[in-house]
């Protein structure tokens, strides 16, 4: 009778897409579950950082060093690009694009990380309440870091870009002129670039940005991953290619959810 | 089962469910975190049998996938399937004299259990299910659950009140007892 029941909710959720029903349950149990696990994490995580701390003092040390040069580097960095920002910005103004660093952000908390060994998301501490809608793009740590996919009122769950169901579309070269499409291979595995027709001129390292073609899913010009490998492929016919996400997702603690939605 | 066993399932159920989302998540073995779920089915049916390993393990399951995008109702699924597998393996009188036992049928059924989700969830459709990594997975789910085997049959039998001493369920199940 129960394996019943199972087959058939999963039937009704598998038919259904997100169906809305599963997904009012979904957003009521994160926000029932969400105060009585920020509370457990609350009272547990500094005891473990604690002992983590103690255990790694000196690498601890030596690793603030080595960020605190680095965020001197990208202070320079950026003020050197405050200019061609500018520039771009009334570029892209022509071009009726918008500018992803003009968009408002809403800044959430990492809470979790992979609720699932399957599954690449993790769930932050701003939901609906705050602003934060399902397909929103979400950025961090130097790139895009993925996209919402549910919503409650003070949660949201954001599936990474390594995530075997992302796919995005992207732009590169030059001039940006190049298209093609990335998808995640899985938590922990580099993401693999599809559609690129032979003979593109690639290097190893050229960040991709997101299109922000008509209907697509994100805004233009979001940076996604440097080109990590390429070939040609000789029965394809086309190129092979792996990238590396920008933003580094294995130490996300903070990241900026853009309030940009994808049009319907 | 009565309110009372009800309502300790329940205690059990939400306390193994908040800790699987907050502590359990922070550990990371390998990339694969454990996975308490599955291993609170396995412990229900042995502590309580068939019946009672497919209740905790059906809610359970659906518990874990209101958090999950995968499927609703397929962890459901995973737990009634090794809930009743792991009483049914006690209704068969197995020796359960063994210090082994708990821990070995606690790490053999939570191993299946992973094995059976990514299955599933490939054949309805979820991408990343069977990968090489679900070696890793299921290794690190089912030491961790094997090792832990003795602690969830003790929360079960303390949820369906059989933790008195006496009780058919108890002797055989704490090492060094006798049954």
């Amino acid at each position: 009778m129960l394996v019943l029941v199972s087959v058939t909710l999963i039937t009704f959720d598998e038919r259904s897409g997100t169906h809305h029903i599963t997904s009012g349950l979904k957003s009521v149990a994160h926000d029932v579950f969400s105060p009585l696990t920020t509370g457990v994490n609350d009272l547990l995580r500094p005891i473990g950082d604690f002992f983590a701390g103690a255990v790694h003092y000196g690498s601890l040390q030596s690793e603030n060093q080595q960020l605190e040069a680095t965020i001197g580097r990208l202070r320079e960095q950026l003020n050197e690009t405050q200019g061609l920002r500018n520039q771009l910005r009334q570029l892209d103004s022509l071009r009726d694009v918008p500018d992803p660093g003009s968009l408002p952000t809403v800044t959430a908390e990492m809470v979790n990380r992979d609720l699932s060994d399957f599954d690449a998301d993790i769930t932050i501490d701003k939901g609906r309440g705050q602003g934060v809608s399902v397909g929103m793009p979400v950025v961090g740590a130097g790139g895009l870091v993925g996209q919402v996919v549910q919503a409650s009122h003070n949660t949201a769950t954001v599936q990474l870009i390594t995530d075997g169901a992302s796919s995005i579309g992207v732009s590169f070269g030059p001039k940006g002129q190049s298209y093609a499409t990335v998808n995640g291979q899985g938590p922990g595995n580099p993401l693999s670039v599809q559609y690129v027709p032979a003979q593109t001129p690639l290097h190893k390292g050229e960040i991709m940005y997101t299109s922000g073609l008509a209907n697509g899913e994100f805004p233009a010009n979001l940076p996604v991953g440097v080109v990590h490998s390429y070939h040609l492929t000789v029965e394809s016919g086309a190129m092979t290619v792996t990238m590396t996400p920008l933003a580094n997702l294995d130490q996300l603690a903070y990241v900026d959810v853009i309030q940009w939605e994808p049009p319907l | 089962m009565t309110s009372r066993d009800a309502l300790r399932a329940l205690l059990v159920l939400v306390v193994v469910l908040v800790l699987q989302l907050t502590v359990v998540l922070d550990i990371r073995i390998a990339g694969a975190h454990p996975d308490l779920i599955v291993g609170l089915a396995v412990a229900a049916g042995l502590a309580g049998g068939t019946e009672r390993g497919a209740l905790v393990g059906f809610f359970s399951g659906l518990a874990i996938d209101l958090f999950l995008p995968t499927p609703f109702g397929l962890s459901a699924l995973v737990g009634v399937v090794v809930g009743v597998g792991a009483g049914q393996l006690v209704a068969a009188g197995v020796d359960r004299t063994n210090w082994f036992f708990v821990p070995g049928v606690a790490a053999l059924g939570s191993a299946i259990g992973v094995i059976m989700f990514a299955v599933l969830g490939a054949v309805v459709g979820q991408p990343d299910m069977l990968t090489p990594s679900l070696g890793v997975v299921v290794g690190v789910v089912a030491v961790v659950n094997g090792a832990l085997g003795y602690l969830l049959v003790r929360a079960c039998n303390w949820a369906f009140g059989l933790e008195t001493a006496g009780s058919a369920w108890h002797g055989p199940l704490v090492p060094g007892d006798r049954p």
